[in-house]
């Protein structure tokens, strides 16, 4: 019995070991992967894209650091894309602090490389609290909400903020999340005004978010780090972290499926063994 | 991204591997490092709270500003304390009903603006004119299939016994168990990508191993 428990010790943590080759070594090795992308990335892409352009896009940052492998590469791609056609952004969050900190980080380097100027072209919010009261109102007044940005510079200081009064002056909101929080926008933004809702979510969220989509509650979505994948070859995004990614990510799946299947045909070769001793057993 | 300083890249190293040390067994420096996560979240959620939200919402309007309407929401706020009262406990329920209305009623406004439009997304048609094999949708037809038979292994009112519902039940079971499969697998895809990030950052920020993309 105890041998038993020790060889299960010592078979997990082989397990952990080989994950943690397979992950590597395509990380390590340049292994180049088809990227195919998926309709409901490319639904996103042609939203962005579809912008006009007296409107703005907003960034909903509600993620933070412990979802930012999948989270971080969708918002730079998404940001890439914008800062690519010059079309104007705002940063912010209101179920994370971390996630318009971050998303700074991530937007900074991308705008410096376009040539995007801050408070002019894009500019970041910051962290609100007050969830679905507070989203209410800001979607009815912008600035009379927000009132300074993530620098304490007043709304009223921003030359971004001259034509950004109310929803009407967003052409599309793009919830990028770790947490259930996209309803907020669709019953209270969506749902009321029509206005447009994009989604990145976490690979763990996308089944609940396909309901949004079939109903055209969602305009597209980035589905986990292979959406954010997908949207770097769409945006052209040669230095996103996505892509690289997408060979480990293949390999740690091919090598979980040859687990359950081993482990499926261990199983019942044990029980077939176990029936025949037991057959074999009786009188 | 900016580059982090190395005192940055060490304390994250050494956070990231005291967490996966629970790989190998339960130990001391994991349970630490937990506690100090713990900690960490709990010290920055008041943190935010007073510097993002009472200061700049509450007291500079209050104070500040002559908003005086705003020490109402201070009241509402100290009656949930009476609920350590046994004989004030009242003056909570009240702040509690408060809020249970005020929830129940944007739940409400909520779900007819969410729920509602997947409620008619979910009855599309099956077939329509002019009845070729292009109008036909296999799609739709599946839907329907699914919906109505994970309704019925959800439908307690009658003992699964007759061999319709008893048939729609075990087809709705087996449609569910699918479906839990899709959300399993997106959740170990979702899990990978965690580990792939923690270990891109070991790798090259850490180890500085060369980049090959």
């Amino acid at each position: 019995m105890m041998q038993e428990k020790r060889k299960v010790f010592y078979i997990r943590r082989a397990i952990f070991l080989i994950m943690a080759i397979a992950v590597a070594i395509p990380l390590l090795v340049k292994i180049s992967m088809p990227i195919i992308v998926s309709w409901p990335t490319r639904d996103l892409y042609e939203a962005v894209e579809k912008v006009p352009p007296d409107k703005i896009v907003v960034i909903s940052n509600n993620w933070a650091a412990g979802t930012q492998g999948e989270t971080a590469p969708q918002t730079a791609a998404l940001i890439y894309h914008l800062a690519k056609r010059h079309k104007k952004f705002a940063l912010w969050g209101w179920n994370s602090v971390q996630g318009p900190l971050l998303a700074q980080q991530i937007a900074e380097p991308i705008a410096q490389k376009f040539g995007l100027k801050y408070g002019v072209d894009w500019v970041n919010w910051g962290f609100k609290t007050g969830s679905d009261q507070m989203v209410r109102a800001w979607a009815r007044d912008i600035p009379g909400t927000m009132k300074e940005d993530i620098n304490h510079t007043p709304m009223s200081k921003l030359p971004f903020m001259k034509n950004v009064r109310d929803h009407k002056d967003i052409g599309l909101i793009v919830e990028i999340t770790g947490s259930a929080t996209v309803g907020t926008y669709i019953r209270f933004l969506y749902g009321i005004y029509r206005t447009p809702i994009g989604y990145g979510c976490t690979g763990v969220m996308v089944p609940e978010a396909f309901p949004y989509l079939d109903a055209g509650q969602l305009v597209g979505m980035m589905r986990g780090l292979v959406g954010a994948a997908e949207y770097e070859e769409l945006a052209g995004y040669k230095d996103g972290k996505a892509g690289k990614r997408m060979a480990a990510q293949s390999f740690a799946h091919m090598l979980i499926i040859a687990l359950i299947i081993v482990g499926n045909a261990g199983y019942f070769i044990a029980r077939r063994r176990k029936n025949a001793h037991a057959e074999g057993g009786q009188p | 991204m900016n580059h982090p300083d190395a005192w940055v890249i060490w304390i994250g190293v050494i956070c990231t591997l005291a967490v996966y040390s629970i790989l190998y067994r339960e130990n001391p420096v994991f349970r630490f490092f937990e506690h100090v996560y713990i900690g960490l979240a709990a010290g920055y959620g008041i943190f935010t709270t007073v510097t993002q939200v009472l200061v700049p919402q509450w007291g500079i309007p209050l104070f500040k500003e002559g908003k005086w309407s705003w020490i109402f929401s201070m009241l509402i706020g100290v009656m949930f304390y009476f609920v350590y009262s046994k004989r004030h406990v009242w003056i909570a329920r009240w702040a509690m009903a408060l809020f249970i209305g005020t929830g129940a009623g944007l739940g409400i406004a909520g779900f007819v603006t969410e729920f509602v439009p997947q409620m008619k997304a979910s009855i599309k048609p099956i077939w329509h004119a002019p009845w070729t094999l292009n109008t036909f949708s296999f799609n739709n037809l599946l839907m329907f299939i699914t919906l109505i038979t994970v309704m019925s292994y959800f439908f307690f009112s009658i003992e699964h016994k007759r061999p319709v519902l008893k048939g729609s039940a075990q087809t709705g079971r087996w449609l569910l168990m699918i479906a839990f499969g899709a959300i399993f697998g997106n959740t170990v895809m979702a899990r990978v990508s965690l580990f792939i990030d923690r270990m891109q950052f070991l790798l090259f920020e850490w180890l500085k191993f060369h980049q090959p993309y």
